[in-house]
């Protein structure tokens, strides 16, 4: 295949030539990357000057939406609380506990293939909106943890999701469970680790805790970057979990920012102000990844010191 | 060696039976109602396209036409809508229909996004709320001409009626069905619970005490719930007054008591448990309407509108209807409203054709045989004296009520302004701050008041 399609090209030079076959294989990733992805932001971004209500033609408003946002509008700031709870708490809850079970996944033991591919699975499931019913059976009314507490003798009359107060920690709960991808990561980075470092701090007596300090956690500080990056940023999108298990309730205790963001748009038809909210989103994840890598010097630690990036 | 092999074919056994497992799951919400109906769909075009060929050969048919519809509500209406569009495809062997059944929830949402992508279908099932909406946007097309040249013929609908459905002088809903805010009951839980049943003349008071009987009584529910703008809106015109202002501006009515007199009420109900907590409530309010608590006798009663006991008669014939409780001293607080709308669709190819079936839909006699007043009561004062004759009970308590509710109704208030859906939302989170013990009422009153106006001001302009 491809020496039929160079042979003919010959006679131009070469280096056109190479370029000629890359751009056409990769036409296809590219058309799909304008189309889906580049014309739609920039319309996105057009919109959220404008007062759009998908029913009819926008008309240009200025910065009217972005001030609107951040002024008058309560719901932008409690969904943006909201996020941020959840982003907090359970990215570092995920990967602790995904570190966790790489560890122990990191030993010989018997049917180790097995556990994996049963850690992972909640990954593959998580953010479903079967599971998603599953859970709004589990910690609903009449749900399954009421009835386990009832029967311990634990009577109440507000479930987990239909508490304020709780609501949010069942969906964190639902995040954690999802460490499977994380998982991987680690355990991928940890066979990575020389065991001669290992060895060594053996003959000198390090303990099992202090081995894991000083050796462990500084040797993964690139794979932890590199999972913190990716679960922030989805973190930040979470949106099937609130809209399935809560419906952003109860009394906004769950209104996620890309819920409430579907809401403007789609129940209140205020597209506009919507792509607004989704261009502040843009801008939210972009600051915090932009902290987190000029952080990056100070705690992440890359294993040949010359040229490690 | 074997052992190797073993495992990973285990495991990937087991991860497929794993997301077959959450596939299924995923089938038994609204989606699975969706897809059987879209599925029978799609069979019964077939069949049809085949008689369609079938015939075309021997008389020169009209072009072969493909509507689009879409309608809410429970499994009991896409069944039967589904039978009604295979008899009319049989008639009209050109005509054939991809429908889109749905649950109420989600179903504008849906609408929108069909609409900002133009491709709304070309017959639409419209609601009160949501027609002055779409029609300000120009997606509603002006039926006044098809009725001008009698392609749909309203000779026998009231005016008043198909009043309701013009928007800025333009006809861009059909009624197809009236109907007016109704209390169901269950008689069966009055009688355990000791309580006599309710009449047209009752009060407040009267339900407030029948409700908590019914509570200390047999522990059951009184009331499923009270939380919502129908129910307010009507509580706010008992005193006299309207929920919004002629023209959706602002809220109509000034003083702030008439909703802490109301918030008060559904507090007292909830804390002596003759109403559910929202958290009880939600766990409910997500199954279809033939298993509501009132349904399955496990409340006394539920506000809804008055083809409840229509709808449901396949799971409990039992079920009565009563006028809502009347306010001493206060003013008729029901209306009479459209149950709902067809309306067309202004980007529609096949306008004539969509019109034509919403004639046969409202005027004919076959097609009503099988609807079976299930939206509510007909629009057609023919079809009215024709269904008289093979009423069902519950169609037939529908029609008297119909009759007692126009003794307790004013005049109708203007369609739901825009932003409404977002009003009723920030309504209910007023209430259930109180619920939950957040705030006091006064504080819900004033704090829904300024909320609410803000977004029907940014809505008017």
């Amino acid at each position: 295949m491809k020496t039929i399609l160079m042979k003919p090209m010959l006679k131009r030079s070469r280096k056109e030539n190479e370029n000629l076959v890359g751009y056409t294989l990769l036409a296809p990733w590219l058309i799909g990357f304008l189309v889906i992805f580049v014309v739609p932001m920039a319309a996105s971004l057009y919109y959220s000057f404008t007062n759009y209500n998908m029913l009819r033609a926008p008309r240009f408003v200025g910065l009217d939406n972005y001030v609107r946002m951040f002024t008058q509008d309560d719901s932008f700031w409690i969904s943006l609380r909201v996020t941020f709870f959840y982003v907090l708490v359970m990215v570092p809850l995920r990967l602790a506990f995904a570190l966790f079970i790489a560890m122990l996944l990191n030993t010989r033991r018997k049917f180790l293939g097995l556990y994996r591919t049963f850690y992972y699975i909640p990954s593959i499931v998580g953010g479903s909106v079967a599971v998603s019913i599953v859970w709004k059976q589990i910690f609903g009314n009449d749900g399954v943890a009421m009835s386990l507490l009832a029967a311990i003798g634990i009577e109440q009359r507000l479930s987990f999701i239909g508490n304020p107060d709780t609501a949010i920690w069942t969906i964190i709960l639902l995040g954690v469970w999802q460490f499977g991808s994380s998982m991987l990561i680690f355990l991928a980075g940890l066979k990575q680790i020389p065991s001669s470092l290992y060895e060594s701090a053996l003959i000198d007596g390090a303990n099992a805790w202090s081995r894991f300090w000083r050796i462990t956690i500084p040797m993964l500080t690139p794979v932890i970057f590199f999972n913190l990056i990716l679960q922030i940023i989805n973190g930040f999108r979470v949106f099937t979990e609130g809209f399935i298990i809560t419906d952003g309730g109860p009394l906004d205790s769950t209104l996620f920012y890309v819920l409430n963001l579907y809401r403007r748009a789609f129940t209140y038809f205020e597209m506009g102000y919507s792509s607004a909210m989704a261009w502040a989103l843009v801008a939210i994840i972009a600051f915090f990844t932009l902290i987190l890598f000029k952080t990056q010097s100070s705690w992440v630690h890359y294993e040949s010191k010359e040229g490690g990036r | 060696m074997t052992k190797r092999l073993r495992l990973p074919t285990i495991m990937a056994f087991l991860l497929s039976v794993m997301i077959m497992i959450s596939a299924c799951s995923g089938g038994t919400g609204n989606s699975g109602a969706n897809g059987a109906g879209s599925a029978s769909t799609s069979s019964k075009q077939e069949t049809s396209s085949g008689t369609n060929a079938g015939s075309g050969n021997d008389n020169s048919d009209p072009e072969p036409v493909k509507l689009s519809i879409a309608w809410w509500g429970s499994q009991t209406r896409h069944d039967y809508t589904q039978k009604l569009l295979d008899l009319y495809t049989e008639l009209n062997p050109h005509v054939t229909f991809e429908a889109t059944p749905s649950g109420w929830d989600g179903y504008f949402d849906k609408l929108s996004a069909q609409a900002a992508g133009g491709k709304l279908p070309d017959i639409i099932q419209m609601d009160y709320q949501y027609i002055a909406t779409f029609s300000n946007n120009d997606l509603l097309a002006d039926l006044q001409p098809f009725v001008d040249n009698q392609t749909l013929d309203l000779g026998r609908v009231d005016e008043n009626i198909v009043g309701s459905g013009r928007v800025n002088g333009e006809l861009t809903g059909i009624a197809i069905s009236s109907t007016a805010m109704a209390v169901t009951y269950n008689p069966d839980v009055f009688a355990n619970a000791g309580v006599e049943a309710p009449i047209p003349e009752w009060t407040w008071e009267q339900f407030i005490d029948a409700m908590t009987r019914i509570a200390d009584n047999t522990g059951k529910l009184g009331t499923e719930s009270l939380i919502d703008t129908q129910t307010f809106s009507y509580w706010v015109r008992q005193h006299g007054q309207h929920l919004f202002k002629e023209d959706g501006s602002a809220l109509g009515y000034e003083d702030d008591a008439i909703m802490v007199e109301f918030i008060n009420m559904v507090k007292s109900l909830q804390d002596n448990k003759s109403m559910p907590t929202p958290d009880e409530r939600a766990q409910y309010e997500s199954r279809g309407k033939e298993a509501m608590p009132v349904v399955t006798g496990d409340a006394g009663v539920r506000f809804d509108w008055a083809n409840f006991t229509v709808i449901t008669a396949g799971s409990n014939p039992n079920l009565k209807l009563v006028t809502p409780p009347l306010k001493g001293g206060g003013e008729n607080g029901l209306w009479i409203k459209p149950g709902m709308f067809f309306s067309v669709a202004e980007s529609s190819n096949h306008k004539e054709e969509a019109v034509k079936f919403i004639n046969w839909f409202i005027n004919s006699k076959e097609a009503n045989d099988i609807i079976a007043a299930e939206r509510g009561i007909p629009v057609s004062s023919e079809i009215r004296d024709y269904l008289k004759t093979s009423l069902t009970p519950q169609q037939q308590d529908m029609f008297d009520y119909l009759n007692v509710a126009l003794q307790y109704s004013s005049p109708i208030d203007p369609p739901e302004p825009s932003g409404f859906a977002e009003v009723s939302k920030e309504f209910i989170d007023a209430v259930n701050k109180v619920m939950y013990d957040q705030i006091s009422p006064e504080e819900a009153a004033q704090n829904f008041r300024k909320v609410a106006n803000q977004i029907l001001e940014r809505n008017a302009n």
